[in-house]
């Protein structure tokens, strides 16, 4: 049960925040905590959680120097462009811009595809600046919803950053908003009024957006092929820019990654399954965040896997003993549910699916990942894409047996060999499933 | 040229059914004899051997042997449209290349789709010398291997003169189903030398899934450690084969 915080005398939160010179913060912050959670405990200072720091405090530092930017009912700033669409409450769900309140270049604040190598600091700093607001509309009636869902939407397919000015009802309030599928963002309040300055459209986006006729997924495809980052897509296709005109309709941020993700790599799925199979085993890295990344490619049929175990202290196992290992796969005619391990599982598969289509090559590819403490808190689904994309960048070590690239790997990662093996679906098959053709020529039977 | 014609759809829908568990394109001989394939799923677990001789047709036309590759999901799209005592008449279209699907019944239509270019890969029988060959019903083994998917994703599968023995071993769950020499499951058992295999059984369960629909009895042989051999025995002449390779763990 979350147990408020604001008026516990004894509060580290309040202590420090009572430090900082702005006395309107006070007001605007609510700290929440589980009952038997060890934060109360630790205040920010043991790390009792397992994490190598306290993900609150980094948040709150933030928070701080960011809140004092935002005190006022009224925004003024540069949008990156970037929107929020949310899903509580669906299909009524709340729309509108996210919008920092400086005036200056911002478009790398929701450009993931720039962010890699950058510290979780960073990140964490420009998103926290982000403000969002609301506004709350029916996904599929937003055409008739007046000037906020359709400015929303007209930002959304901004080629750059915008001038944006929030009249907002009340002062910004919340946390930094955290999720594994979407990168963070700052304070909300529900939006009076806004105002757009000028804007122009991407003209490959602004074509599909007025093509009634043209499929979403063909304008997904069409604008990949063309060479349009997939932030970029995944942020027209939240505001509903794409199908066929009878069935446009928002689409929750989070969701959208996700279906962008997916309906990518699947069509690059049907290109790298008709390639020649690689000829050895091959092992890609990359290191990013504290989240390993070990991709096996072996030389079989395209099949896949993603396979991510967390640490006892990470985001997603913080009160366990042991490492939880999740994952999911999928054999050569793909998957028709939805995976359990989520939107991870498929922007990895977009990043191996790139490289082997560069390559006009086919292989089984097993993505194996460990969060270790390092990864304080979440940053979304682009941490996933950019870091295999990443993998992929590099030159991968090449192995001839499978022994010897599972070796090298074992190397790599704090958990056992077997530990992988006993969950990976697709490391038993390739260990222990015979291929019918071993057996053309042999004569004799024991 | 070549054409065929079945005066019941029902029965080339089965055969394409059964072709689609394992192979997506998939190139036949034609022959004078009859058509034949023999090709392998994409990772190379499986193999499928078939064939239907000409007599199963109602008109078979073939001038000079030759291959043709095709789509089987997007044939099998088109046979879907056809009713139960519908004929179908597959020709090809020398000039355009072009597969011709006409389906007459309460009213005739005519699809053509794409021929693709054919595999020039020979794919050969395996060698195997098996010493168990049982003779089951094939709704008795669809039901077998519905038991142990229960419990788990593979079966071993182990044979002795008197009775047929799957057992699954799941990471909470274990099963095991008997199929004693005799019965209404196990119509004949033959045991050189008493063996034991294990199988994935997804792949089981899709071939004797699809199989059953163009067979009532099937006839499996295996050995310890090796592939097993499913012969599907068809209604009207024919052949109807599958090869699946064992897992072995080694831990």
């Amino acid at each position: 049960m979350p147990q408020t915080l604001h008026n516990a005398s004894s509060n580290w939160l309040m202590d420090m925040i009572k430090r900082s010179s702005n006395s309107a913060v006070e007001e605007s912050i609510v700290a929440r905590a589980s009952r038997n959670s060890p934060c109360v405990l630790c205040k920010g200072a043991r790390f009792l959680c397992g994490k190598t720091r306290c993900p609150i405090m980094v948040k709150v530092n933030y928070y701080l120097k960011s809140v004092p930017l935002m005190a006022s009912e009224d925004i003024s700033g540069v949008s990156p462009p970037s929107v929020f669409i949310g899903r509580i409450g669906y299909p009524y769900v709340y729309v509108g811009p996210l919008v920092p309140p400086v005036h200056e270049d911002t478009s790398l604040y929701d450009l993931p595809e720039q962010w890699f190598g950058r510290s979780i600091d960073e990140i964490v700093g420009f998103r926290s600046l982000l403000i969002r607001g609301k506004h709350r509309v029916h996904v599929e009636k937003f055409e008739q919803a007046g000037k906020i869902a359709e400015k929303t939407r007209e930002l959304a397919l901004a080629e750059n950053s915008v001038d944006l000015e929030l009249n907002l009802t009340k002062k910004p309030r919340g946390f930094l908003f955290m999720d594994d599928d979407v990168q963070p963002f700052g304070p909300s309040a529900p939006i009076r009024d806004m105002r757009v300055g000028n804007t122009r459209f991407d003209s490959r986006i602004e074509k599909a957006y007025y093509d009634t006729d043209l499929r979403a997924t063909e304008a997904v495809l069409e604008l990949y092929s063309r060479g349009v980052m997939v932030t970029k897509i995944q942020r027209a296709f939240s505001v509903g820019a794409f199908g066929i005109e009878k069935n446009r309709r928002l689409v929750p941020t989070r969701w959208s990654i996700t279906a962008v993700d997916d309906i990518i790599s699947k069509a690059l799925m049907e290109q790298v399954k008709t390639f020649p199979e690689i000829s050895e085993y091959r092992v890609y890295e990359s290191v990013y965040l504290d989240n390993i990344f070990e991709v096996l490619m072996i030389p079989d049929a395209w099949s896949y896997e993603s396979m991510e175990a967390w640490y006892p202290g990470t985001v997603w196992n913080p009160h366990g003993n042991s490492t939880l290992i999740f994952s999911d796969w999928e054999g050569n005619e793909g998957r028709t549910t939805y995976a359990q391990v989520g939107g991870c599982y498929y922007a990895a598969r977009l990043a191996v699916c790139e490289q082997l289509v560069k390559e006009r090559r086919q292989a089984t590819v097993i993505v194996l990942r460990e969060a270790r403490p390092g990864y304080i808190m979440p940053v979304g689904v682009w941490q996933v894409r950019e870091n295999v994309r990443n993998a992929m960048r590099q030159k991968p070590r090449l192995f001839k047996s499978l022994n010897e690239a599972l070796q090298f790997i074992s190397a790599r990662f704090e958990i056992p060999l077997r530990r992988w093996i006993l969950q990976s679906e697709l490391l038993k098959k390739a260990l222990f499933q015979k291929k019918i053709s071993d057996f053309f020529g042999k004569t004799s039977v024991s | 040229m070549f054409k065929l014609k079945v005066s019941d759809a029902k029965l080339l829908r089965d055969m394409v059914t059964a072709i689609s568990i394992l192979v997506d394109e998939a190139t036949f001989k034609i022959e004078p004899e009859g058509l034949k394939l023999r090709a392998m799923d994409p990772s190379r677990v499986a193999m499928i051997d078939f064939e239907w001789p000409k007599t199963v047709f109602e008109e078979y036309v073939c001038e000079a042997p030759s291959k043709m590759c095709i789509n089987i999901s997007e044939l099998l799209r088109l046979l879907k449209r056809a009713g139960k005592d519908e004929a179908v008449e597959l020709s090809l279209d020398e000039k355009t290349g072009r597969l011709q699907i006409k389906i007459t019944g309460k009213y005739s239509r005519n699809f053509n789709m794409p021929t693709l270019e054919a595999s020039e890969e020979e794919v050969p029988t395996p060698k195997i010398t098996f010493n168990v060959k049982a003779k089951a019903t094939t709704q008795g083994l669809s039901q077998a291997i519905e038991d142990a998917q229960l419990v788990s994703d593979h079966v071993r599968i182990e044979a002795d003169t008197e009775k047929l023995v799957l057992n699954a071993t799941g990471d909470l769950m274990g099963a095991t189903i008997t199929l004693q020499k005799g019965s209404d499951a196990l119509l004949d058992l033959e045991v050189k030398e008493n063996s034991k295999a294990t199988f994935s059984l997804s792949y089981l369960a899709e071939i004797i899934k699809a199989a059953s629909a163009t067979s009532d009895i099937a006839t499996l042989e295996f050995s310890t450690d090796m592939p097993i051999k499913i012969d599907f025995q068809q209604t009207k002449e024919g052949k109807l084969t599958f090869f699946l390779a064992p897992r072995i763990e080694s831990e």
